[in-house]
């Protein structure tokens, strides 16, 4: 291996990669804002006992966990403007996708954690005169997050990793930006690897932090 | 809107060759990974602290950096270090390949992991030496718990495999985008490509629910 560095372009072009980290992360947080939320509705229709909610629900759920985050975004990107007559930007698209992506990850989660509550709670409730309502607010909700925030954050991250697929159709992420120094420069070395150790210097800490939180659920939990 | 799903019978025959694409690069992953991953969750549960950080340091980096990245680091940057050329093919191959070993290590980590210390216990008890309780105790044991992460790590790599388009490997997803441009038709395409990959993911996702559920079974009995 005779390969010379030469770290001028990424110094150069550093800035470009934290404006598109900026906007990675952006990305990241409206499509966790998504998942979270809708996330939860999806998991609490899937308790109902009326098939005619479950049913399209499920289709939705099995059908983002099982086909590849790029043909979503693809999707998403050439269809959603020809079949609603629509033209929303390449950001939000990538928004819509990877948060729907998410939402159908999370509502699993919420699903799990949920089924792990003891029915007794159930009938606490009713015997405490709480509606429907109250029920999912103050006893399903705080608990169903706590049981499964590992999870939660876990798949939050892992969008932040999906991310970088919406450079793909020209958003200017982080990978995006990468990939235009690189070809500008013909430093593929220095770029991609400064962009790979970008995108590690955000999802390790996260990760870690996932570990000790699991770890002080299940302490938690014991309790 | 008018839809028209009736030209689609003209490209099944690319459209099958870029599916037998895909699922040949799957296959490959799957398999290489699998030993590569064995030998990683070797070095991961290794007593020496250097095999530690170095499998731990490369796991840790193959799961928080984007497949996509991972991919167009081996396509542009590997063939520069090691001064020949590479093709598409071979660069899809090894960064699948890598994180595949990364995904599988884990699983096979946490499989170990889950097997009781009595177990150990019990090895000591009946005099068993290292290399046997190894073989014939753990080794068994971990591999029937690890098969769920397994199988489920073969969906995310059969999901992950359309990256291996942006590369110009023609696998389901870039013939569909191709076919998507050249006919000016992206929704029944694009919808057809879709259909085509859940008809594969369907089934493994409920397989690998169903598997788990039955070794449940097999583990508490």
């Amino acid at each position: 291996m005779n390969y010379e560095f030469d770290w001028f372009y990424v110094k150069k072009g550093f800035p470009q990669l934290i404006e598109g980290l900026w906007l990675t992360l952006e990305l990241t947080l409206w499509a966790n804002v998504i998942g979270l939320v809708l996330g939860f509705l999806v998991a609490i229709g899937m308790l109902s006992k009326i098939k005619a909610i479950v049913w399209p629900l499920t289709a939705y759920i099995e059908f983002f966990r099982c086909t590849p985050a790029l043909i979503q975004l693809v999707w998403f990107f050439f269809c959603i403007p020809i079949l609603f007559n629509v033209w929303w930007s390449a950001e939000f698209m990538g928004i819509l996708a990877l948060g729907l992506n998410l939402a159908a990850f999370n509502a699993e989660a919420y699903r799990a954690a949920i089924q792990a509550i003891p029915h007794a709670h159930t009938d606490a409730s009713t015997a405490l005169g709480l509606n429907v309502f109250q029920r999912i607010i103050h006893v399903i909700l705080p608990q169903a997050l706590i049981l499964s925030l590992p999870v939660l954050i876990t798949n939050g991250i892992g969008i932040f990793q999906q991310s970088a697929l919406v450079a793909l159709i020209s958003v200017e992420d982080l990978m995006y930006q990468g990939r235009y120094i690189s070809t500008q420069t013909f430093r593929p070395i220095e770029t991609l690897t400064t962009v790979a150790l970008i995108y590690f210097a955000v999802s390790f800490p996260v990760s870690q932090a996932v570990t000790l939180i699991e770890r002080r659920t299940k302490r938690l939990l014991a309790n | 809107m008018d839809f028209d799903f009736s030209f689609l019978a003209e490209y099944s025959g690319v459209l099958w060759r870029g599916l037998l694409t895909t699922l040949q690069f799957v296959g490959i992953a799957v398999v290489l990974g699998l030993v590569w991953g064995f030998v990683l969750s070797l070095g991961r549960t290794s007593s020496n602290k250097g095999l530690y950080w170095l499998a731990t340091l490369y796991v840790e980096f193959f799961r928080g950096t984007p497949v996509l990245v991972q991919l167009f680091w081996i396509f542009f940057c590997l063939p520069l270090f090691l001064g020949v050329e590479l093709s598409g093919f071979i660069s899809a191959v090894i960064a699948l390949s890598l994180y595949s070993g990364a995904i599988t290590s884990e699983s096979f980590r946490a499989a170990l992991k889950s097997i009781d210390a009595s177990q150990f216990d019990a090895c000591i008890a009946l005099g068993l030496p290292q290399g046997v309780q190894t073989v014939f105790v753990i080794l068994p044991q971990a591999m029937l718990r690890a098969i769920p992460n397994l199988l489920s790590n073969v969906v995310s790599l059969f999901k992950e495999s359309a990256l291996v388009s942006a590369v110009g490997m023609a696998d389901l997803m870039y013939v569909g985008q191709n076919i998507a441009n050249n006919v000016a038709r992206p929704i029944e395409i694009l919808t057809a490509i879709a259909l085509i990959y859940f008809a594969i993911g369907f089934p493994l996702t409920r397989a690998v629910s169903l598997v788990e559920g039955r070794l449940l079974k097999v583990v508490k009995a």
